[in-house]
């Protein structure tokens, strides 16, 4: 088992380092000039190439690029074009405000989707239903679903707050957009679980044994379903962690998303780049982390690995 | 039927049918196990065997329509209440399923799976019940059982798993055990031990069994009484010596002779097929399921279907057969017209 997990962990540092590599050449493809973003007001070339002096960029592609993994592997991320300041120093705090929003994303999504896959595998009728229901959830758009949310519960209802700050008030909207978003793929393999579980021959040991319809559903039912969910919660935690951009930016949330929206806008490329970066060692770490819960839920993995 | 004179019987089923939307897969069966004895119910598959042990159980999916009267120790089954019986249901049978790998749940520890009966119905605590498990697992002669308790089902290998469902079947001590088929996925010498260990048991707790089979062989070593099903009705039924030594059906006689060639028979000489199949819906025609294969068919065969009478003339009691031309006593099992087949080398 701990040699199959240094084996994913090469693999994931190998991925990281190749998004990290390609989001960087990216860069220097996509047409803007940083120099410009900075100061677009400037009418002197010299004012604009005494900005590309300052931030190297009139080095050859090569040697930025050294000079940039160079720091990297000491951990530096560089400093912002924009707001002058360590890009480690702009993403730690937001890293804990989105860290806020995936958890309680994950979490939402985990209880819609699992509480409509368990009615819908014991009630034909709801199956339907929640049929209908992920449908119509898996053709909203993000940002309209996030806007639908907030002129009903913060205009009209007023009952959240609409924007402003990462409070407990203020994550309400925002996870239960990530929630109802996600929810259908949980919906659909739960209820395909349970109701698999449900006409196995072991619940019917259990029913033989004359155990209660709940305590089967808790200790024996879900105790199966637990190891797909949870992989599928701990691969969302990490994507959600690498930013949540659509969401962050309709309800203002001040995480990792809004912070590479407004870098990408700015051309503020180590920002760009430190988002990413973050972005892929999270995916990749809760790949992980998912792999280690799936074991310890389901003894038939352990012994596979 | 033999049993304790006491004690209610484990099982008595009056006239039971089972049918899946049109199809009768059970129909009019009537069966009594008697307090601590043992019977077996014979058949093939698609008999309508195993529908009716899980109908005696009330374990059939609800798809299932199930008619007649069933007790259990007394207890009318198929008129109580569901949640009530629900809970009464591990107290007056357990059940051993054939594929054990799949009766248990693939994520719990087989001691939990075991401790739960406890936990559930005798109150216990956590580490009482497991204790109680141990033990439990203990009495169907698992070695070192506290280690074995924090296993999977996985990890165990057949015979243990089996082992662990007559632990469990038999935890309460209840009146009735139904065992379908559990020794068919072992290997031969694991099937040996338990069917000892099942009979040795069934003994010691007292609970009468009644073992769903096809392998007429089994049926010898364990049961005191034996019913033939073919076509979701029984043919024949009587004391297990009565059943061998003298069978009064012919399809009972050719499961027999099957069994006879199976042992006997010298490599290379023909075995003994039953010819034909068992027919698909046989509520459907008019006359005896078993016609199109019958040797001693005639037009009666054809009009009527016989009703499961007792034999005249016949020195056991309680032997009775369905069929309008028994085989007489004393006389030797017809050989049918058999399409003969040679055996695999």
């Amino acid at each position: 088992m701990a040699r199959a997990m240094m084996r994913r962990l090469v693999f994931g540092l190998i991925a990281v380092t190749g998004v990290a590599v390609l989001a960087f050449l990216l860069e220097f493809v996509v047409p803007g000039d940083p120099a410009r973003a900075i100061a677009p007001r400037a009418q002197s070339a010299a004012v604009l190439a005494n900005i590309r002096a300052q931030l190297h960029l009139n080095q050859p592609l090569v040697v930025q690029f050294a000079s940039y993994f160079g720091n990297l592997l000491h951990g530096d991320l560089g400093m912002s074009y924009v707001q002058r300041q360590p890009v480690a120093a702009l993403i730690g705090p937001r890293l804990a405000d989105t860290g806020a929003l995936a958890l309680a994303g994950v979490l939402a999504e985990v209880l819609i989707g699992g509480t409509l896959g368990v009615l819908a595998a014991r009630h034909d009728r709801v199956r339907a239903a929640v049929g209908a229901v992920n449908l119509v959830l898996l053709a909203v758009p993000v940002f309209v679903l996030g806007l639908v949310l907030l002129l009903v519960f913060g205009y009209q209802l007023g009952l959240a707050p609409v924007a402003g700050g990462a409070g407990p008030a203020q994550i309400v909207l925002p996870a239960l957009t990530l929630g109802l978003i996600g929810a259908p793929w949980y919906a659909q393999i739960v209820a395909d679980q349970v109701q698999e579980a449900l006409a196995s021959n072991w619940v019917r040991t259990a029913v033989g044994k004359g155990l209660r319809d709940g305590y089967i559903l808790r200790r024996h039912v879900l105790r199966n379903v637990l190891s797909p969910v949870l992989t599928m919660a701990g691969m969302d935690l990490g994507s959600y962690l690498s930013g949540v951009v659509t969401v962050e930016v309709v309800f203002v949330w001040p995480g990792i998303g809004l912070l590479a929206y407004n870098a990408l806008q700015n051309l503020d490329r180590p920002v760009v780049m430190g988002t990413v970066i973050v972005g892929a060692v999270a995916v990749v770490a809760f790949n992980l982390l998912a792999d280690l819960a799936r074991m310890l839920a389901d003894p038939r993995a352990r012994e596979e690995a | 039927m033999p049993g304790d004179a006491g004690r209610p019987a484990a099982l008595m089923a009056r006239d039971v049918s089972v049918r899946y939307g049109p199809v009768r897969a059970v129909r009019e069966a009537s069966l009594t196990v008697g307090a601590g004895q043992a019977v077996a119910l014979i058949g093939e598959t698609g008999s309508g065997k195993s529908s009716l042990a899980f109908a005696v159980a009330r374990l059939l999916p609800r798809s299932a329509r199930v008619t007649g009267r069933v007790e259990i120790a007394g207890t009318d089954v198929l008129a109580a209440d569901w949640r009530r019986f629900r809970g009464e249901r591990a107290r007056l049978l357990g059940c051993v399923a054939q594929d054990a790998m799949a009766a248990l749940n693939p994520v719990l520890p087989v001691g939990r799976q075991v401790g739960e009966l406890f936990a559930v119905h005798a109150g216990m605590g956590r580490r009482q019940a497991a204790a109680a498990a141990s033990a439990a697992l203990a009495s169907v002669r698992i070695d070192h059982p506290e280690a074995v308790a924090r296993l999977y089902p996985h990890q165990l290998s057949g015979g243990m798993r089996q082992r662990v469902m007559v632990a469990m079947a038999l935890a309460l001590r209840p009146p009735l055990v139904v065992a379908d088929e559990p020794t068919t996925a072992l290997d031969v010498s694991t099937q040996a031990e338990i069917l000892g260990l099942v009979a040795e048991l069934r003994e010691r707790v007292g609970s009468g069994l009644l073992w769903i089979t096809h392998d007429i062989g089994v049926v010898a070593e364990l049961a005191d009484w034996a019913a033939v099903m073919y076509a979701g009705r029984i043919v024949e039924t009587g004391p297990v010596e009565a059943i061998f030594d003298a069978p009064a059906h012919p399809y009972t006689e050719g499961l027999l002779l099957t069994r006879r060639d199976l042992r006997s028979g010298a490599p290379g000489s023909p075995l003994f097929q039953i010819p034909g199949a068992p027919p698909a819906r046989p509520d459907e025609a008019p006359g005896c399921p078993f016609m199109p294969r019958c040797p001693r068919a005639t037009a009666v065969c054809a009009a009527r279907e016989p009703p499961l009478l007792p034999l005249a003339g016949r020195g056991e009691a309680g032997h009775q057969a369905a069929c309008h031309h028994p085989a007489p006593p004393g006389a030797p099992p017809a050989p049918a017209p058999a399409r003969a087949r040679t055996a695999a080398p």
